[in-house]
């Protein structure tokens, strides 16, 4: 009977080493012949495309999983030393700051970084280094609403009560926004003008696209979304009812967010990295941020044609490397002003 | 008899084994109790804190009271009943399974939207509506199973004694179904407490969101797993009291008893009933098939690509490989479990249940648990060759069976339990070794069983998603994965494909689970 038992123990073993045979084939298979280098991305919306083109370019073979930002954060905290990650790319600047802070990044020692992204856009320390920009606006109904507000502040104008939409607080944008009003106002300011925003019932929706097709739908009247948003949807449809206005220009300047990527501490690859790194800066900019309808970290590259038909604005360069640092301030400040 | 003492070691230690390795995630994360974030707390209870659990008590109130009287009613009709279309009627009320609720929410958040508004359509009262016509095909399978083992006999004594047909149905009926109308409403309430998907599409604030705001809002891992163990607890006395109103319920069908008679309804009846149940699969079924189907259509017409990366051909591969693997292992492990769990008694019954703690956690708590344990593994180096467990696929196979493991291991000891304890006893008594007894005499009358809760099982691996997206090895993207991709960037046309695909998929292992009952005879048309 226990001679029984042990088969099935055996059979049981089999199974597993079966199994795990299958995981090793995975995670060995590329051997030293390919360069290659694994990639998380917390972007990926037409990623694809652009790492296709860099295998191209360079014979680097890139493998990529994705995951919201603090989810593959916490997973790259969680493997250690063990992460297969090379790199890690995210939406937003907080949570490459939170990365950084947590001894996750290496700082890349690089002219050619150095010289493509501005000083304002890369960490103090050359830990992270931001691909592409995007701006947090104010989106008004062209057919409902004559003065949209100009202000982050005057988005709590009580004339705005139920005619307001808003991400949700559990979004990086929101809680870098927010982030970014503490660090241009202070804290107590920031705190009033989210209660204003709050007071005026706002709906709350978790996707910028829907946000813009309520708008247009007639269900609010001015939200705020980022931009690229509004211009994927004018690509589609050039007549889409929706106009965008570059908040707190006579102040501030307009909240200003970046796509961001770093070197891990712990990536076996690190030369290949880099290498992506210094390609994503320069000849891939392009194709990185059109592929997203963003404008582009590095100033030698032009933006996108809709893009430009938005205008020239002043954007906030100073509060981008603050992002991190400040979020955890945010989220709580979001939580005491019960904004959803 | 010299045998008995290794087998009752050789059984503990398979039990306390496959405990170990099931709960470990969870206690794990448990350890962290040993320092609480008190701070955290204080300010989660003085602002979204009372909104969850209120939140929380509400959506699992309504979604489980709404399960319960659209399953049972569902169930009595069709079991009871004879009106036209009924057989068809019976399988199709049960597809609803095979639509995950996310793509069902998205599908119907889009389109109340038009009707109500976008302000309208997010309320937890919507939210709970579309829990319900997912969620009631736990109650209405149950249900089915118990009144079909209620035989003939009882309802017609009922009948000759004089009760009407509402009174056979309260009085007699009900009553002796309510142990299996509470093991389904017991799903139901697991599956709420656990959602993240549907309820986040509906602005509905529940502990799992909560859990999922502390822990990559705010980083706070300690505060996300103390608020986690709060809904583990939750789901725990939601457990206790399932087992209570399902004492003293256990019931073996004896040979010879006649089955349940279905009545013949009227022609006028007999319609209604139809355009009642037709309702139902229109809302569950017909609407976001129809609508997936007009968005795929949509973006072929207008030229839009639908492209990811690898094409649909790898996801789809992927898909069925990961869940067959998972579904595999998972009732395996489950079987073994629940053989050695019902000869050993009803201490070993307890200990057993444990490894299935997993169930009440949501899946994205389970997937940072096993990759904190996982990776505290790997960091010891002790695996040959230094094979890496996270982020492989032993480690992604383990973190589903960590989260389904109740879901196989229940099914397999229910339909263990059914067995009269005499077919096992003289088996034993003629000489047979467990292990062959458990070959030859219990896998084999369980077999119908056993396949049941394989379907139910596949049907929750392919549809899962929190945990694959955190966990899979590069290159292993499945069908649910593209439509996370697709549905948060708010591109419906893109998640129709993966979506009718997985749906697809799961209407198989549907027609597999109920051809498993029907012959097992717990559903009978």
């Amino acid at each position: 009977m226990s001679l029984r038992l042990r088969k099935f123990a055996m059979t049981a073993t089999a199974v597993a080493v079966v199994l795990s045979a299958c995981g090793t084939g995975e995670a060995s298979e590329p051997g030293e012949s390919t360069r290659q280098v694994t990639v998380y991305t917390g972007r990926h919306y037409g990623i694809e495309p652009v790492f296709e083109e860099f295998t191209a370019a360079t014979g680097i073979k890139v493998r990529f999983t994705t995951g919201s930002d603090p989810e593959l954060r916490e997973r790259l905290a969680a493997e250690g030393d063990n992460t297969p990650a090379d790199l890690i790319m995210t939406a937003d600047a907080a949570n490459i700051e939170l990365a950084a802070a947590a001894g996750l990044l290496s700082a890349v020692d690089s002219d050619v970084l150095r010289e493509a992204i501005p000083a304002e856009l890369r960490a103090s320390d050359d830990t992270w280094f931001s691909l592409s920009r995007r701006l947090r606006v104010i989106m008004s109904s062209k057919v409902r609403v004559e003065n949209p507000p100009t202000t982050y502040e005057s988005v709590g104008d009580p004339q705005w009560k139920g005619r307001l939409c808003l991400r949700p607080s559990t979004h990086p944008y929101t809680q870098s926004l927010v982030a970014g009003m503490i660090n241009n106002y202070g804290e107590d300011a920031a705190r009033e003008i989210v209660d204003a925003w709050v007071a005026n019932d706002p709906l709350y929706i978790n996707s910028d696209t829907d946000i813009l097709k309520a708008i247009s739908a007639g269900d609010c009247d001015i939200a705020l979304t980022n931009s690229y948003y509004l211009a994927r949807l004018l690509t589609e449809d050039a007549s889409f009812p929706v106009a965008l206005t570059w908040p707190d220009q006579e102040s501030f300047g307009t909240h200003l967010n970046v796509s961001a990527a770093a070197v891990t501490a712990a990536s076996a690859n690190r030369s290949e990295a880099i290498e992506l790194l210094e390609w994503l800066a320069t000849d891939g900019q392009k194709t990185f941020s059109d592929a997203n309808n963003e404008f582009p970290a590095n100033p030698k590259v032009e933006p996108g044609a809709v893009l430009a038909g938005f205008g020239s604005f002043v954007a906030d360069l100073r509060s981008v490397r603050e992002l991190g640092r400040l979020n955890p301030v945010a989220v709580e400040l979001l939580s005491a002003a019960k904004y959803k | 008899m010299s045998g008995k003492i290794p087998s009752a070691v050789a059984g503990w230690a398979i039990i306390l084994v496959v405990v170990a390795l099931f709960a470990s995630p969870v206690i794990v994360l448990a350890w962290s109790l040993a320092d609480p974030a008190s701070e955290v707390w204080a300010q989660l209870w003085q602002t979204r804190l009372p909104r969850m659990i209120v939140d929380t008590a509400v959506l699992l109130i309504t979604v489980v009271l709404g399960a319960v009287v659209v399953g049972t009613s569902l169930a009595w009709l069709v079991s009871a009943h004879d009106f036209v279309g009924r057989s068809i009627i019976g399988w199709l009320l049960v597809t609803p399974l095979a639509i995950p609720g996310y793509v069902g929410g998205f599908v119907w958040l889009d389109t109340l939207s038009t009707v109500v508004g976008a302000r309208g359509v997010r309320s937890i009262w919507l939210c709970a509506a579309v829990l319900v016509v997912s969620l009631y095909p736990y109650v209405y399978l149950f249900a089915r199973a118990a009144f079909a083992d209620q035989g003939g006999d009882t309802l017609a004594a009922a009948r000759s004694l004089g009760c009407r047909p509402l009174e056979v149905f309260w009085r007699v009926a009900i009553p002796t179904a309510r142990p299996a109308i509470a093991a389904g409403a017991a799903l139901v309430a697991m599956e709420v407490l656990t959602d993240i998907g549907t309820v986040r599409l509906f602005n509905v604030s529940t502990l799992a969101d909560g859990v999922m705001r502390v822990w990559f809002d705010s980083g706070n891992r300690g505060a996300a797993t103390e608020l986690a163990s709060a809904l583990t607890g939750a789901a725990l006395v939601l457990v206790a009291a399932e087992r209570l109103l399902r004492r003293g319920a256990r019931r073996i069908r004896r040979a010879g008893e006649t089955p349940l008679v279905p009545r013949t309804l009227s022609p006028f009846r007999s319609w209604l009933t139809l355009i009642g149940s037709l309702m139902v699969i229109t809302v569950a079924v017909l609407v976001p098939l129809v609508r997936l189907i007009d968005w795929t259509l949509e973006a072929t017409r207008s030229g839009q690509a639908v492209t990811v990366a690898g094409g649909i051909g790898h996801h789809a591969t992927n898909t069925l490989m990961l869940a067959g693997i998972a579904t595999v292992v998972c009732i395996t492990i489950g079987t073994m479990l629940a053989l050695v769990v019902t000869r050993r008694g009803r201490a070993a019954r307890v200990v057993g249940r444990l490894a299935t703690v997993g169930y009440a956690m949501p899946g994205p708590v389970v997937a940072v648990g096993v990759v904190v344990t996982l990776a505290a593994l790997d960091r010891r180096d002790w695996l040959p060759g230094g094979f890496i467990l996270v982020g492989s696929l032993v480690g992604l196979v383990f973190a589903l069976v960590t989260r389904f493991f109740a879901v196989g291991y229940q099914g397999v000891e229910a339909s263990l339990d059914r067995l009269a304890p005499s077919t096992r006893e003289s088996a034993r008594i003629l000489g047979s070794s467990s292990v062959r007894t458990a070959v030859t005499v219990e896998i084999p009358a369980a077999r119908y069983g056993l396949l049941a809760a394989t379907a139910l099982l596949s049907v929750d691996m392919v549809k899962e998603l929190p945990i694959t997206l955190l966990l899979r090895p590069f290159g292993v993207d499945t069908l649910a994965v593209w439509v996370w991709q697709a549905t948060s960037e708010s591109l419906w046309a893109q998640a129709a494909v993966p979506s009718l695909l997985m749906i697809a998929v799961g209407m198989i292992a549907v027609g597999i689970l109920l051809t498993a009952l029907e012959r097992g005879g717990e559903f009978t048309s």
